[in-house]
């Protein structure tokens, strides 16, 4: 698996959630970019991941959060936070009851999840279990 | 003497004309203005009701709905001896409409899911006794408030004029959506060696209050955006107190099934206060009442203190749970307040309950 935090890494998870089209079109079709933030002591990086009808559409690293598509939907943590859940996506296979995203985020730490506006956060929530199964792709056994 | 009544006789009649080759046809040379349309998907999704709504003549949704009072499909040729079903009297575009529900009803039709079959309840496994007694308390409650989420949209469908289809379909699609939560919940109460325990007066009393709604638009606001806003972040809560892989699933699933109607319910109040802003005071004023029975409901002891059990991991952690619960209230309250902004009404100093409990 490519190095997380990366391009490579985001578009390894792509090409794993998409490599499962059946998978997807069972989801049901997933129209939102995610933002994901990850804070360093001196900076942030930060890489757009578009979601488009029954696929990934695209990965790409964005400067800062403010250079994102309209409507994108940013969760932001300290990377200390986004290395454990990845880690326990890989130990596990899918990140266990205390690492998905939406346990990370719910009490704003040690993630979050912000938007232009309400509605827009709230696409996290209508495509919860894409995002998760994309997250969970670095479990996935290599093939 | 023949048994048939005369619409019957004038059918078979009718029959026996086309065997004699008698034939009428008029019917295939009628709105020919709405003749020779090819809509096309745009996308891999295929041909949604965005793409056949691209066409000027059938996709224009009117302001007012056609005055003839049947289930003619907008569009078509209505001959002038249809009846009026007699039932149609929310005509007003504005009272039903959201710009996102061609979207919300697309991505309602393909998000369903089986309770049955796409939660891993072999992934259940025993749990201490209060855990699991909180848990089918929860499960008690969700169960009992899930369908009014169907009777209230049940209520209205059959009222609203037919030239609004989309919007009669996405209400259709949160029936079905309703059911599933109100059935899963149930499941899982049932299904690892707990029961159904306490159902809640609180909860009949906003439930009333949904159900006898004067109108549509405020039976929305209180159920899409104040109580299912409430519910939203209650699944959130959900997963955060998971005891396994299967109430986060069932939580998370049905987290998604929500946001869509919170999406509709404030889009709609947004389309209507836009065209209707002198009505903005009624709207305020069945919040108030919403919001004193949602707090009622949520913060009487058999749903408080199994949620807190939950959050805090026992009886004994309880305290701890509180804690939690409170951060999530302070959130939920957030969350509405800037749903209800969006939509146009600002409840930021109006609010009927406190902005954070007192712990």
């Amino acid at each position: 698996m490519a190095k997380f935090p990366s391009v490579e890494f985001f578009n390894a998870l792509k090409d794993r959630i998409n490599a499962d089209p059946e998978r997807l079109r069972r989801l049901g079709t997933t129209d939102v970019v995610l933002v994901v933030k990850i804070d360093h002591p001196d900076r942030s990086e930060c890489f757009e991941v578009t979601f488009a009808a029954y696929r990934c559409a695209e990965v790409r690293a964005v400067p800062n959060a403010r250079a994102t598509r309209a409507r994108a939907v940013i969760v932001e943590g300290p990377d200390a936070a986004w290395r454990e859940m990845i880690e326990n996506i890989q130990l596990n296979g899918q990140a266990d009851l205390n690492h998905s995203l939406n346990s990370l985020t719910l009490l704003d730490t040690p993630m979050r999840v912000r938007a232009a506006n309400q509605l827009d956060t709230d696409l996290f929530y209508r495509y919860q279990q894409t995002l998760q199964e994309y997250f969970d792709g670095a479990g996935a056994p290599v093939q | 003497m023949s048994q048939l009544s005369e619409s019957v006789e004038q059918a078979v009649e009718g029959i026996a004309e086309i065997r004699r080759g008698k034939l009428d046809l008029t019917w295939m040379n009628c709105n020919s203005s709405g003749w020779g349309v090819r809509s096309k998907p745009r996308d891999e999704r295929g041909l949604t009701l965005e793409d056949i709504n691209a066409d000027p003549y059938y996709g224009r949704v009117p302001d007012h709905g056609a005055a003839h009072g049947s289930m003619a499909p907008r569009g078509c040729d209505v001959p002038p001896e249809t009846p009026s079903l007699g039932c149609y009297d929310i005509n007003d575009k504005s009272l039903v409409w959201a710009d996102n529900v061609e979207e919300l009803y697309e991505e309602a039709a393909v998000h369903q899911w089986s309770s049955s079959r796409d939660i891993p309840w072999d992934q259940l496994t025993p749990q201490p006794e209060d855990l699991e007694k909180a848990m089918c308390q929860v499960c008690t409650n969700l169960s009992e408030v899930e369908f009014v989420a169907g009777d209230m949209p049940a209520k209205w469908l059959w009222h609203i004029n037919h030239d609004f289809h989309e919007v009669k379909c996405f209400l259709a699609t949160q029936i079905m959506d309703e059911a599933r939560h109100l059935e899963v919940f149930r499941k899982r109460a049932l299904a690892n060696g707990g029961g159904l325990l306490r159902a809640s007066p609180a909860s009949e009393n906003l439930l009333r209050l949904i159900i006898e709604a004067p109108n549509y638009t405020v039976g929305s606001a209180l159920m899409h955006i104040l109580g299912e806003g409430f519910v939203l972040t209650m699944f959130r809560n959900g997963e955060m107190f998971s005891l396994t892989p299967v109430e986060k699933k069932i939580f998370r699933l049905c987290m998604q099934d929500e946001a869509r109607h919170v999406a509709y319910g404030t889009m709609h109040l947004k389309y209507f206060l836009e065209r209707h802003p002198e009505r903005e005071s009624e709207i305020h004023e069945i919040l108030s009442q919403g919001e004193a029975a949602t707090f009622a409901l949520n913060q009487s002891r058999e749903n408080a203190e199994a949620r807190a059990i939950l959050a805090g991991g026992s009886v004994e952690r309880i305290n701890a749970g509180l804690v939690k619960l409170n951060h999530l209230f302070v959130k939920q309250i957030h969350e509405y307040l800037h749903r209800l902004k969006i939509a146009g009404i600002d409840r930021s100093h109006k609010l009927a309950i406190p902005a954070k409990l007192p712990i």
